[in-house]
C-alpha cells in the first residue's frame, strides 16, 4: 500500500542507530530529490544566497564569463538584478556544435577580449565559469584560461559549477572558494595580519571576534568581502595566519598553506555560549595567549538569561536554509529552554556530536529531510509551532512566526548568539501583535 | 561574437518549457540532472511552484558516475523507489545537457522504467540548449498521443487552449484571466491542459485556441485525431498598450515576442495606424504564426543590429531587451514575456 507520509525520524532513534546507520532517507545520493521551495537552496544555490556564480565574483573588480548551455545561466537573471551584478556577467552560449567539437574552447581569448574591451573600466580579472557539460567533456579548462590571459593581458581563472561532483571530493562551493583565492601570489608574511576564510560576505560588524584578535595583536584583519580594490585583495598575500571559518574553505586554506605558507587554524560557528567560550579558550592555547572573553561571554549570557525567563517553552521548528548548523542550533536553543519539535537538515556523521547531547534534552525531537520525496505529503499540521528559523522551515509552518536568519552578513560567536535570540524575540513579537 | 551575450541573460529553456506543461498534472516529474536545473526550472522559471499546490518535481540527483558509467538503472530505481511513496498517474523523465552529452538513450530509459513501474512512463528529450517553446512542443508531443482518449467526440461548448504555461505569457496569473474571459465568452468547459484529465478530454473541444507556436504541432495534432479546428489567439494585448493614444500612429514600430504574441500586436499596431511595423523573434519560427515582416533573431548582437541604432520610433519587447539597445533613442514599451525575465 503506498505510504502518504513524510518520512521522519527522532533524535533518539537517531542516536540508536549510530552514525554508521542513518537512513537512506536522510541520505541525498540515494533517492530523487524533491526541490520544493523548501529544498531549492539546495538544488539551486545561486537563486538563493550564494551560489558558485555570486561566490565567483567576489574578488574586487572581476566579471564573470559563463560558458555553458543556456540553462546553466538562467537564474542568472535574478543575481544581475542584484545591485552592481548586472554589468558583471556576460555569457558564451555553447550550442550542440560546441559540445561535439569542443570550438567554445578555441573562442575563449577572443570572447574574454570582446568582453574587456566593452567595459568602460579594464576588470581585475576575468573568472571563467564551467558547468557540467565541460566536466563531462573532460575540458582543461585551466590550459583555456592561460590562452585567453594572454590574449588580454589580465588575470583569466577557472571556476567550476559542476553540480554533478557535489558530493565528491572539491564539490563547487569548496572548490570555488580555492579559486577565489588562486591569484594570491607569495609575499612576506606580516606577523599581526590574519584572514577570515569562509564566507563572500563579513561577518556582523559588532563580531568580538574582531575586538579579540585586536586584543591578542592582530591589527590588520582581511576579509574579501571587505577588500575595497583589487590592492587590498591582493595584500591578503601577507596573512600570518588563516582561520577558517566555515569547513568549505578547508581546501582554499590547505592551497594557502601549500603555495604561500600560510598556516591556519579553524574556527566553528556556534550557537552555544559556552562551547564559543570553550572554542576562543582553545584559540588562546593554540597561540599561546590570553583572550579574555569575558565581557561578551556575560552580555551573551544575559540575553540568554532573558530569553529563558520570557520564552521558555516557545515551540521552535529549524530548518537548514539558514546560517547555522540545524542541529548544533537545535541543541543550543533547547539549553536556552526552547522546545525543538522538527528539524529539517540534511545529516552527516559530523552532526552526532550534537545530536547525542540533543537526544538527552529532546528525545522526541523529529528530524525530516527536505529531500526526501515523501515530504510532497508533508503539512505539518498535527504539529504546533510558535516559530521557526530558516525560509525551509518558514515554508512548513505558516502561521508560526518566522526568523529566516539567511542574510549575507554572517552571524558568528558571541554577537551571533545576541542577534539570533534578539530576533527571535523581535519576530515572536511581531507575531503576538498580529 | 557569435554565442557571446553581453546585455541579455540567456531565456528559460526547453527543459523548462516542457516542466510547465507537465506541472500539475498528477505525474512524478524527474529531472534528469544533478540538480542545478531542477532548480532553476522550480526556483525561477515555475511561478506556480510558490502558489502552494504541490507537484511532483524531482531531481534525478545524478552524479559524476552516474553520468560516466551511465547508470541509467539507478535512475530507474529511485523512480521506483519514488512511485511507491507517492501517488501518481505517470512519470515523465525530462532531458537536461548531462543527458544529452552522454547520449541517454530515452526510449530504452522508458522501456526500463516501464517495466518496473505500474504506471505509463513518457520521456522528453530536452537538451537545455534549445528556447522553452520547444520543450512546450516535447512535452504535448509526448502527453496527446500518451493519454488522448481516441474515442470521444467534439462537444459544443468545449474550448482547448494550448501553450498557455506562464512562461509564454506575460504574467502567471494571465492562466486564470484567459479561463475567465472564455467562460464569459459563453464556453462551458475549458481545457487549459493543466490537468491530466484535459489531455484525456482532448477529443471534446470543438476549437483549440493556439497562444503561442509552441502549440501549433499539438493543435495539428488534434486536428489530424479528432478532427478539432484551430486558430492562433494571443490574449490580454490591451493590457500593454491603449491602443486608442495614438501611440502607434505613423511611427516605425518593431514588436519582439514569441511569433504569436508579436504577430497579434503587430496587427493592431498596424490597425492603429503605424506607418511599418516589424517584428523580432528569438523564438520558434512557424510560418502560421509569422508576421508578414518578421526578422528571426539568433545572436543578442542580431537584435543589436536591427535595433540599436534609430531605425525604429518605438519598440515594443520584454524590459529586460532596453539594456542592449544603449543606441536606440525612441519609445521603448515593456511588452513582458515571462521566459525571457522571469517577472511576475
Amino acid at each position: 500500500m503506498t505510504e502518504r507520509k513524510p518520512f521522519a525520524i527522532t533524535v533518539q532513534d537517531l542516536v540508536a542507530r549510530g552514525r554508521n546507520d542513518i537512513p537512506a532517507e536522510l541520505i541525498t545520493s540515494t533517492h530523487l530529490i524533491y526541490n520544493s521551495p523548501a529544498a531549492l537552496a539546495f538544488n539551486s544555490p545561486g537563486a538563493q544566497g550564494f551560489g558558485v556564480k555570486r561566490a565567483g565574483l567576489s574578488i574586487p573588480g572581476s566579471v564573470m564569463i559563463l560558458i555553458g548551455p543556456g540553462c546553466c545561466g538562467r537564474n542568472t537573471t535574478i543575481l544581475s538584478e542584484m545591485g552592481g551584478y548586472s554589468d558583471r556577467f556576460f555569457f558564451y552560449i555553447m550550442d550542440e556544435t560546441d559540445i561535439v567539437t569542443g570550438r567554445h574552447l578555441k573562442k575563449m581569448p577572443q570572447a574574454v577580449c570582446e568582453v574587456v574591451d566593452s567595459l568602460p573600466e579594464k576588470p581585475s580579472v576575468v573568472m571563467v565559469c564551467m558547468t557540467c557539460v565541460d566536466a563531462l567533456l573532460g575540458t582543461d579548462m585551466e590550459r583555456v584560461c592561460r590562452k585567453a590571459e594572454q590574449a588580454a593581458g589580465l588575470p583569466v581563472v577557472p571556476c567550476y559549477m559542476y553540480a554533478l561532483t557535489r558530493e565528491g571530493r572539491k564539490p563547487p562551493m569548496v572548490d570555488v572558494r580555492r579559486a577565489i583565492y588562486s591569484l594570491l601570489e607569495k609575499e612576506p608574511r606580516q606577523r599581526r595580519t590574519v584572514n577570515l576564510l569562509g564566507y563572500f560576505s563579513p561577518l556582523q560588524d559588532d563580531c568580538e571576534f574582531y575586538d579579540i584578535l585586536k586584543a591578542i595583536g592582530f591589527n590588520q584583519i582581511n576579509e574579501i568581502s571587505r577588500c575595497a580594490d583589487f590592492a587590498a585583495y591582493k595584500a591578503m598575500a601577507r596573512a600570518n595566519v588563516n582561520f577558517v571559518l566555515n569547513p568549505e574553505s578547508r581546501l582554499a586554506a590547505q592551497d594557502l598553506e601549500q603555495r604561500l605558507g600560510i598556516p591556519s587554524i579553524e574556527l566553528t560557528r556556534l550557537y552555544q555560549v559556552s562551547q564559543i567560550h570553550n572554542q576562543y579558550q582553545a584559540l588562546a592555547k593554540a597561540l599561546d595567549v590570553t583572550i579574555d572573553d569575558a565581557p561578551w561571554l556575560e552580555k551573551a549570557r544575559a540575553v540568554v538569561h532573558r530569553m529563558q525567563e520570557k520564552y521558555s517553552g516557545t515551540t521552535v521548528a529549524i530548518g537548514e536554509m539558514q546560517n547555522g548548523n540545524a542541529y548544533e542550533m537545535a541543541l543550543a536553543l533547547t539549553r536556552y529552554g526552547f522546545v525543538v519539535r522538527e528539524i529539517y537538515a540534511n545529516l552527516g556523521p559530523d552532526d552526532f556530536v550534537y545530536l547525542r547531547h540533543l537526544a538527552e534534552l529532546s528525545p522526541d525531537t523529529k528530524v525530516y529531510s527536505n529531500l526526501s520525496p515523501s515530504m510532497l505529503y508533508y503539512e505539518g499540521d498535527d504539529v504546533s509551532i510558535d516559530v521557526t528559523i530558516g525560509k525551509d522551515a518558514a515554508y512548513y509552518h505558516e502561521q508560526a512566526a518566522h526568523l529566516h536568519w539567511d542574510e549575507d552578513i554572517q552571524p558568528f560567536g558571541y554577537a551571533g548568539v545576541v542577534s539570533l535570540l534578539n530576533r527571535l524575540e523581535e519576530v515572536l513579537l511581531e507575531r503576538k501583535k498580529r | 561574437m557569435r554565442g557571446l551575450w553581453k546585455y541579455i541573460s540567456p531565456f528559460a529553456p526547453d527543459q523548462s518549457g516542457a516542466a510547465a506543461v507537465l506541472y500539475g498534472l498528477d505525474g512524478i516529474v524527474v529531472i534528469c540532472d544533478a540538480g542545478g536545473c531542477a532548480g532553476n526550472i522550480c526556483g525561477f522559471d515555475e511561478p506556480r511552484w510558490f502558489s502552494g499546490r504541490k507537484s511532483a518535481v524531482f531531481s534525478a540527483g545524478l552524479r559524476d558516475m552516474d553520468a560516466i558509467l551511465g547508470r541509467d538503472d539507478r535512475l530507474v530505481e529511485k523512480l521506483c523507489d519514488a512511485a511507491e511513496k507517492i501517488d501518481a498517474s505517470f512519470a515523465a523523465i525530462v532531458g537536461t545537457p548531462v543527458p544529452a552529452v552522454i547520449g541517454t538513450d530515452y526510449r530504452a530509459l522508458k522501456r526500463m522504467a516501464e517495466k518496473k513501474l505500474d504506471l505509463p512512463v513518457i520521456t522528453i528529450d530536452t537538451t537545455g540548449m534549445d528556447y522553452y517553446d520547444k520543450g512546450i512542443e516535447h512535452a504535448y508531443e509526448a502527453l496527446f498521443p500518451a493519454f488522448a482518449d481516441k474515442s470521444l467526440k467534439p462537444e459544443a461548448d468545449t474550448v482547448g487552449i494550448l501553450g498557455a504555461v506562464p512562461l509564454e505569457l506575460m504574467h502567471p496569473g494571465d492562466i486564470e484571466w484567459i479561463s475567465q474571459s472564455l467562460a464569459e465568452e459563453g464556453w462551458k468547459q475549458i481545457l487549459l491542459f493543466d490537468e491530466i484529465d484535459d489531455y484525456r478530454n482532448a477529443g471534446k473541444a470543438t476549437l483549440n485556441m493556439v497562444v503561442s507556436p509552441a502549440g501549433l504541432k499539438a493543435a495539428q495534432y488534434l486536428k489530424e485525431t479528432f478532427g478539432t479546428p484551430y486558430e492562433l489567439h494571443y490574449f490580454g494585448l490591451d493590457a500593454v498598450v491603449d491602443f486608442d493614444d495614438n501611440l502607434f500612429a505613423g511611427k516605425n514600430v518593431l514588436v519582439i515576442h514569441q511569433q504569436a504574441a508579436a504577430s497579434a500586436m503587430a496587427a493592431m499596431a498596424e490597425e492603429a495606424g503605424a506607418a511599418r511595423v516589424m517584428t523580432a523573434s528569438w523564438f520558434m519560427d512557424k510560418p502560421e504564426a509569422r508576421y508578414e515582416n518578421h526578422v528571426v533573431l539568433k545572436e543578442e548582437d542580431d537584435l543589436r543590429d536591427l535595433a540599436d541604432n534609430d531605425n525604429f520610433d518605438l519598440i515594443l519587447g520584454d524590459l529586460y531587451y532596453r539594456r542592449a539597445l544603449p543606441n536606440f533613442h525612441g519609445q521603448y514599451v515593456d511588452f513582458p514575456h515571462f521566459a525571457v525575465s522571469g517577472r511576475g
